[in-house]
């Protein structure tokens, strides 16, 4: 049922928004290389896993392009500006929900809003809604501790959509929840994804569900952490899970399963 | 009908401990009272009763060295709590502030606080004034070493989404860093607390005119047993007290490590907002 | 990555000279204040009164050999007897359902009263003298290791638990070889708070004996105004206190080995010596 097509919003006329040349990063004054000579671009709209085993330089390219870390070689653009420090631009979500365990789900929704501005009751009204559209309408007042690992998620994926971001870096969000949340969770994220219209930069080491989610898939390698690939994976949306089932994504696995070595 | 089954099963579970209570009181009070125990320094059960009924009811003596040791051990608690505090926020501000006053803090801490106890009174005189000073120089350390832990840990994710956000120093100081040190800073405070009683005691007992610990040294050497061990009651009911307060506040503060507190919390905040939000 | 950690493990030089520095500033202004007359010489007395006082006390006169000597043998007797008490009661009672749950109220009472306040009772029950003395600093060293060998014993991990019963093994096997295992870094704690009660403990005791011992000691000094002399006590105290800390840390580290990096590259090559030296053994013969 799920046919490979061009997808559209891959396509060569979408704008780029995240453009790297020849970045690296060294650690301990060039003792330790997590990343070197990465050459990528990432249009607008798009979603985009980067898949690879540990220490091949994940997690370290997502806080490059959050400004969270200072790049050591190349250049790094986010809508055509150099990156220099921590911007607005990108919101993040992390494999822990980092959830405040002192504040109610939506106030933890409101957080980025509180460290800016003063809290309109527009943004209440956002973070209400933000909190329905990931399912936990019923419990905007419960406190974090009170929930489940995939709703505190949930949250954490709320509180990233109200910063109003247009791209968002996502480690391994959903890395420490059991299969079956996550896979569900993976599929809501992908309507939801489409829904706000952003930019996505997944970092994830389950193959499947990096060409699931994505329309390009970053392939690394590491020691030292490597861009070995750009896959794009052509299957039109919405998705559900029997493409996973189909001779051409097991192709793409298959692809992908090769540039890693992992076969 | 909820509330009278939970007395009910409140008194079912306190009976067997009531019954061993009155057991080991009874076969204490048959042991002396048939010359079992002759030791003049064992007195019999009723003796205690009837010397906590003199103490604190028909004669009343023990309130005024209550308050007075209440007082010493609140107020010096006060004192050491606010210097602790202050100094542990100095410290997890500026590196440096806390690397060139650790070493002064290590030396206080080994120390024991106690040894001071003849120099403070030299110092401070045999007032009150000495035993508030004992009790803020010894609860200082547990509080300050607390604080500092607390505000120095660190969650990296935490940090990084905060930065994320665009957040300051200061409101990561303020909305992170400080609620998440509340546990631990009140776990330091409760230690102090304690602490401080004792630092009233202990001058109380080196030298002073009231309080409970001259009271209790009083009755010990005049082996009035029975009054002495009436008087140590009146310290476990100031410790209890000091205890139950702290305890209370940990409660309303850090109501997010109470699952019983996070649902009333929760509740009044839901509240809170669709008020705000009819307006 | 690893150079960073070399640098706040080993203090810099500069950082040093800084210590160094503020150190002698402090200790400078006291002694001028101390001097020129601001601060009362009586109650303040200055470094170098401090530093005349600790050669006649440890050397001229040596007068505080005989009242360390008392005081910690006291401590040693009071801390060994209260804690290997704590951790015997404690084990016991954590491993018995019915006991603690008996017990559970007086150790409350108990936990808020001070323990210390218990003092004047003892002395007038157990009269002047060392077991009186003996008998406080175990009471108050007594608690701590008493508290946290009991709830080591409790919060042992349930998963390991039920894999020993599923081996069979009796209960002492499981108090052996699970349970005080694991509770040893909890039940050092209480330990280490223990031995540092105790010195508060000797002291308090000899507050109110008066007869020998250093609390005696700095109780004497106060009254003559002899505060250099008292101060020169302290800070020797100061330095025990600094010593059973430290030993108590390294102690800490032989006996929890598993806890720190050391302990176990320092326990894994002694045993796979011993392998090794056995398997030998075995070849040969």
């Amino acid at each position: 049922m799920a046919k490979p097509v061009e997808n559209s919003t891959a396509s060569a006329q979408a704008k780029t928004v995240i453009e790297g040349r020849d970045v690296g990063k060294t650690f301990g004054g060039g003792a330790v290389i997590a990343l070197e000579g990465a050459n990528f671009t990432v249009a607008e709209g798009s979603f985009v896993s980067l898949v690879g085993p540990s220490g091949c330089g994940k997690s370290t390219l997502l806080r490059l392009i959050a400004g969270l870390i200072d790049r050591t070689s190349g250049s790094l653009t986010v809508h055509g500006r150099d990156i220099t420090g921590p911007h607005t631009d990108v919101g993040m979500m992390f494999q822990r929900a980092t959830l405040l365990e002192w504040r109610t789900a939506i106030e933890n929704v409101l957080l980025p809003i509180e460290i800016q501005r003063s809290v309109t009751s527009a943004d209440k009204a956002r973070a209400a809604e933000l909190l329905a559209m990931v399912g936990l309408k019923d419990f905007a007042f419960s406190f974090p501790s009170q929930l489940s690992g995939g709703m505190q998620q949930r949250v954490a994926l709320a509180r990233l959509l109200q910063t109003g971001a247009d791209i968002l870096l996502m480690d391994e969000p959903f890395g420490a929840l059991d299969e079956f949340t996550r896979e569900r969770l993976n599929l809501e994220l992908m309507r939801i994804v489409s829904e706000v219209g952003a930019t996505t930069l997944f970092v994830t080491h389950n193959i499947l569900e990096a060409i699931f989610l994505a329309d390009e898939v970053m392939v690394m390698t590491p020691r030292p952490g490597r861009l070995a690939r750009m896959v794009h994976v052509p299957f039109a949306r919405p998705r559900t899970p029997e493409l996973t089932l189909t001779p051409e994504f097991n192709a793409l696995v298959a692809e992908v399963r090769d540039i890693l070595g992992t076969h | 009908m909820h509330n009278d089954q939970n007395r009910m099963f409140w008194i079912l579970r306190a009976a067997p401990h009531l019954l061993l209570l009155a057991a080991i009181l009874a076969a204490w009070e048959g042991a002396v009272a048939t010359g079992l125990i002759t030791t003049i320094m064992i007195p019999r059960p009723s003796a205690i009763g009837g010397a906590i009924v003199e103490l604190y009811v028909t004669k009343g003596t023990i309130y005024e060295h209550f308050f007075i040791t209440l007082t010493e051990a609140v107020v010096g608690f006060g004192i050491g709590a606010a210097v602790a505090i202050a100094l542990a926020v100095s410290s997890s501000l500026s590196e440096n502030f806390g690397r060139y006053v650790s070493p002064y803090a290590v030396v206080l801490n080994v120390t024991p606080g106690i040894a001071l106890t003849p120099i403070i009174i030299a110092w401070f005189g045999y007032g009150m004034g000495s035993k508030i000073a004992l009790a803020a120089v010894i609860c200082f350390f547990p509080i300050f070493v607390n604080t500092l832990t607390g505000l120095r840990q660190t969650d990296e994710d935490r940090e990084e989404l905060f930065r994320s956000f665009g957040a300051s120093q200061r409101q990561v100081f303020m909305q992170l860093r400080v609620p998440a040190a509340l546990p631990l800073m009140f776990a330091g405070l409760k230690i102090g607390l304690t602490t401080a009683l004792i630092g009233a005691v202990v001058a109380e007992f080196a030298q002073a005119t009231a309080g409970v610990g001259v009271l209790m040294s009083r009755f010990s050497f005049s082996l009035n047993m029975a009054s002495s061990l009436a008087t140590l009651l009146s310290m476990t009911l100031i410790g209890l007290l000091l205890f139950y307060t702290m305890e209370f506040l940990d409660d309303r503060i850090v109501f997010w490590r109470r699952e019983a507190r996070m649902a009333a919390v929760s509740r009044a905040r839901a509240r809170a907002w669709k008020s705000g939000a009819a307006h | 990555m690893t150079d960073n950690v070399k640098a706040t493990s080993q203090p810099k030089t500069g950082q040093m000279v800084i210590h160094f520095t503020i150190f002698l500033a402090l200790i400078l202004s006291w002694e001028l204040g101390a001097q020129m007359g601001w601060l009362d010489k009586l109650f303040f007395p200055a470094p170098s009164a401090i530093l005349t006082s600790f050669w006649r006390i440890y050397v001229s006169q040596g007068n505080i050999w005989f009242h360390l000597y008392i005081s910690l043998g006291l401590v040693f007797a009071g801390f060994t007897a209260g804690s290997i008490l704590g951790v015997g009661l404690g084990a016991v009672v954590g491993m018995n359902a019915t006991v603690r749950r008996f017990l559970q109220p007086y150790v409350i009472v108990l936990e808020a009263t001070p323990r210390i306040a218990v003092a004047p009772l003892l002395i007038a029950a157990l009269g002047f003298g060392a077991t009186s003395k003996i008998a406080i600093i175990m009471l108050v060293c007594f608690f701590a290791p008493f508290i946290n060998t009991l709830s080591g014993v409790i919060n042992v991990d349930r998963d390991r638990f039920e894999l020993m019963r599923s081996l069979g093994a009796s209960k002492i096997q499981v108090l052996r070889k699970l349970v005080l295992p694991e509770a040893v870094p909890v039940i050092m704690a209480g330990e280490r708070l223990a031995l540092t009660s105790a010195l508060s403990g000797v002291l308090v005791a000899e507050f109110i004996q008066r007869d020998q011992g250093i609390g005696t000691l700095i109780l004497t000094y106060t009254r003559n105004l002899n505060m250099a002399s008292a101060f020169a006590c302290i800070f020797t105290l100061t330095l025990i206190g600094f010593l059973i800390f430290k030993g108590m840390e390294r102690l800490d580290h032989r006996i929890a080995y598993w806890k720190n990096e050391a302990g176990l590259r320092r326990v894994g090559a002694k045993r796979a010596r011993a392998w090794a030296a056995e398997q030998g053994g075995l070849a040969r013969a």
